[in-house]
């Protein structure tokens, strides 16, 4: 046993781990400090995962040994973890949405000790709890009616319902707006005062120089080196993360706009959300930023548009025509695409092959009258998208399910650019996407644009936003709050178009 | 983030492994070789046609419920309306040409399937609801108009459907021509059209399936009419071989229907499923039936093997989707 009064809360070293011939972590070294903010770094696949996973018990090392306070521990399972204090929220939240807060804060003791449930004392327990983190949360809400924030927060409250040492982030803000992250930031501060070590794992790097105390960047499963925050710069980390030089970040744009607009939205006001009197214009060759906080009806107003909710009143002209859209299927017609941010759920078809994946909006292009497929034809497109859009995949008969996120947007992007969209909306285009897929898919943007496509992303991401877009409009409240040309690009002004106040002189 | 290491399980390898891929056909050619040894009768061309013949049309009704488990949905009505659509063959063809009530049942199948795929696809009743209302609505409907008692009809311009439903050609019975050729054509679209990349897109994503522009709701009303179509189809089957249409005919076959799909590696949840697989999963279960009967073991524990026999092919896909 080495000594009990060792600097270092928690040290993993050598560690190493393999999934049959594939060799994950190679004698990794991780050490955390009490009361220390520690980001761990990589791309995807770079061994983040596997590795927080040993500490928390879900997989077992194959060579190393983690001590915990001076003591070598060895969880076999998430439960062992928990009992020594080590706990994990996940980026898939994991709340049961029936259930209250408090339910959910207890649920893995609700039961344990008695046969009657003491609601009264599990409730005044679960807002104790949350008062003492500082969280605004009532303990008998649904979590169902909570925003997504919320449901983070109280993530992270159960996760310190138990007597948390170790306490592991990943990816937490990945759904946030700058205003939600901030709150969180303040949360976790309180959290480091009280002398609990945090593991921050995400990919926003200008986060980790927020917050963290030291980094460390895991590339290919070999640990590149951990340091203080204080000593190294974005693109030191990003050198760490990717192995090489990143130069561009984002494409140089050269803009060559049409005179007139390709798409134009008048007035546009949905029925069943908030979204009201929304009108704008993009040329061909553009890219439109959209930014806002959360909740400002970024995502209803691409909806909005494109047929999947429905309109009130209003117009949306392609091309100097008035267009109907009243479904997806309509918004398809015109060659309008959207790219969901809801990857999973809405964007991609996870067990079916890239090969369908892409052809789902071309079918009548790759079939006959009859509805037969002409496979050479297809196999020829989804091939050639492939290679455009770098998608690292052994065939294109892989499933979805099986690739990076990184890779999985690329494909949501590939079903649009197989049917040459004249309007392409992207909504958040590099959520959970590791640095190397997001500089291939920012110069895809440009491409795209490049080519006469109106190009419309929105993103939380307000660095993302001010690289890729030419001008950006900020939302609040349902509606088009101010509009901002390039040279008036920086993230003050954003945020206060964001919450509704007029730019400073 | 996204946890992209893969679980690298350690992939079984050779004959294991294709045994796993190909379980259901491996179940099956396992039946029919512990069939062989176990009775000296199976093998008789007798025995075999008769087995074709049972299966017949379950198996047809089982390629409508193939379609709509494709999507994600279910189809609860599918023995209620041989039922129904039996007794109304034995009635048309009793007024009617031949071709005519043929049709005619079609198109009564078709329009009773739609009434579950409006149900479905516009009014957002969940299928197991829809399609439960529609199965005692067409099993009521099937009683009234047949008075309770099977409707019999014995010639059509001195042609016996009979004859036609019981002889063979080429020493396939004619019946199981049909379902064959159903089977074929059902599994030439699901490889070749886009009609089964739309459906199983649906079923394995209906909102990306929407926000890919696919017109959702009219296919789901679609795959419902086609399953109708299909026991209709079934039902002229069934009541040609016997001559008669029975309010009692269809009885538990949506199970049966849902059960050979599921043993053909169909995936309940939607967007997973082949034809030929599920032909698999009705001859699985026709075998049993009969050499279980062969072996004159009566009815009541054949019903127990059956059940094992889900289980066992359930568990085994299990190993495939590792």
């Amino acid at each position: 046993m080495t000594n009990t009064t060792s600097e270092f809360r928690l040290e993993m070293s050598g560690i190493s781990k393999n999934f049959g011939i594939v060799s994950v972590l190679k004698n990794v070294n991780l050490n955390v400090k009490h009361g220390e903010i520690h980001a761990l770094l990589g791309e995807n696949g770079a061994g983040k995962s596997t590795l927080i996973k040993i500490l928390s018990g879900v997989h077992q090392k194959d060579a190393g040994q983690v001590l915990l306070n001076g003591e070598l521990i060895n969880p076999k399972n998430t439960h062992d973890g928990q009992v020594l204090g080590i706990n994990v929220v996940y980026q898939e939240l994991s709340l049961v949405n029936d259930l209250s807060v408090a339910e959910n804060i207890y649920l893995h003791k609700l039961g344990a000790s008695k046969f009657w449930m003491d609601w009264k004392q599990i409730n005044a327990d679960a807002q104790a709890l949350l008062d003492s983190l500082g969280f605004d949360i009532d303990a008998t809400a649904k979590v169902r009616d909570l925003s997504i924030v919320q449901k983070q927060l109280v993530e992270i409250a159960k996760a310190l319902s138990e007597d948390t040492k170790i306490l592991v982030l990943d990816e937490p803000t990945t759904v946030f707006d700058p205003t939600d992250t901030q709150k969180l930031f303040d949360n976790l501060y309180r959290l480091k005062e009280k002398g609990i070590s945090i593991i921050y794992i995400s990919h926003h790097l200008e986060e980790i120089f927020k917050i963290a105390d030291t980094v460390t960047v895991l590339r290919d499963g070999i640990n590149t080196g951990s340091r203080p925050v204080k000593e190294v710069d974005t693109d030191d980390v990003i050198q760490l993360m990717i192995g090489r030089e990143l130069k561009d970040l984002y494409p140089s744009r050269n803009l060559e706009l049409s005179e007139a607009p390709v798409f134009e939205v008048k007035n546009l006001t949905a029925q069943d959300t908030f979204v009201h009197d929304v009108s704008f214009s993009v040329k061909a060759g553009e890219v439109l930023g959209i930014a806002g906080l959360g909740g400002s009806g970024r995502t209803e107003t691409v909806k909005l548009i494109f047929g999947a909710d429905k309109k009130k009143s209003g117009e949306i002209i392609l091309n100097g025509k008035e267009i109907k859209t009243n479904s997806p299927a309509d918004a398809v017609g015109y060659e309008i695409g959207l790219v969901s941010e809801n990857r999973k759920e809405e964007g991609v078809f996870l067990p079916l092959s890239i090969q369908h994946n892409i052809s789902v909006t071309d079918f009548k292009a790759i079939s006959g009258k009859s509805g037969f497929i002409h496979k050479e034809k297809e196999n020829k497109n989804v091939r050639s998208l492939i290679k455009k859009l770098n998608i690292k995949t052994p065939s294109s008969e892989t499933p979805v399910k099986n690739l990076s996120g990184g890779n999985q947007q690329k494909v949501a992007l590939a079903k649009w650019l197989s049917i040459d969209s004249k309007v392409i909306l992207i909504d958040e285009p590099t959520r959970g996407v590791d640095v190397g897929a997001k500089v291939e898919i920012y110069h895809l943007i440009n491409e795209v644009a490049k080519k006469g496509v109106g190009v419309i992303v929105i993103s939380s991401d307000m660095p993302e936003i001010m690289g890729i877009a030419d001008r950006i409009l900020v939302m609040q409240e349902g509606t088009i709050y101010g509009e901002l040309s390039k040279d008036e690009f920086s993230e003050e002004n954003i945020l206060r178009y964001a919450i509704g106040k007029p730019l400073k002189n | 983030m996204a946890s992209t290491e893969k679980t690298q399980q350690s992939s079984p390898t050779g004959l294991l492994h294709f045994l796993i891929k190909y379980n259901t056909i491996f179940i099956f050619v396992l039946l029919v070789i512990f069939s062989a040894f176990i009775s000296d009768v199976f093998f008789t061309s007798v025995n075999l046609s008769n087995l074709l013949k049972q299966v017949s049309g379950i198996g047809i009704v089982s390629i409508g419920m193939l379609i709509v488990i494709l999507t994600g949905g279910i189809d609860l009505s599918v023995g209620s309306m041989v039922a129904l659509l039996a007794v109304a063959f034995a009635m048309f063809i009793n007024i009617f040409a031949l071709p005519l009530a043929v049709l005619m049942t079609i198109i009564i199948g078709f329009g009773l399937g739609s009434v579950s795929g409006y149900l479905v696809a516009y009014q957002k009743i969940a299928p197991f609801i829809a399609t439960l209302a529609l199965m005692t609505i067409a099993r009521g409907m099937a009683f009234i108009y047949s008075k309770g008692s099977p409707v019999t009809f014995e010639t059509y311009g001195g042609l016996h459907m009979s004859n036609f439903a019981n002889n063979s050609t080429l020493g396939i019975p004619n019946i199981a021509i049909v379902f064959l050729l159903i089977v074929g054509l059902t599994a030439v679209m699901l490889r070749y059209n886009v009609f089964s990349r739309i459906i199983i897109a649906i079923g394995s994503n209906e909102e990306a399936s929407r926000l890919s522009g696919i017109k959702v709701n009219k296919y789901k009303f679609l795959v419902y009419a086609i399953s109708g179509a299909l026991a209709a189809i079934a039902a002229i089957v069934v009541a040609s071989r016997t001559n008669l249409g029975s309010p009692n005919m269809g009885m538990a076959w949506e199970l049966d229907a849902i059960a050979a799909v599921v043993i053909g590696g169909a995936s309940l949840n939607g967007g997973k499923g082949s034809a030929i697989n599920t032909l698999m999963g009705v001859l699985i279960l026709g075998l049993i039936g009969n050499i279980l009967n062969l072996l004159n073991v009566p009815s009541y524990p054949q019903q127990v093997v059956k059940g094992g026999i889900i289980i066992f092919a359930v568990l085994l896909q299990r190993f495939e989707n590792k």
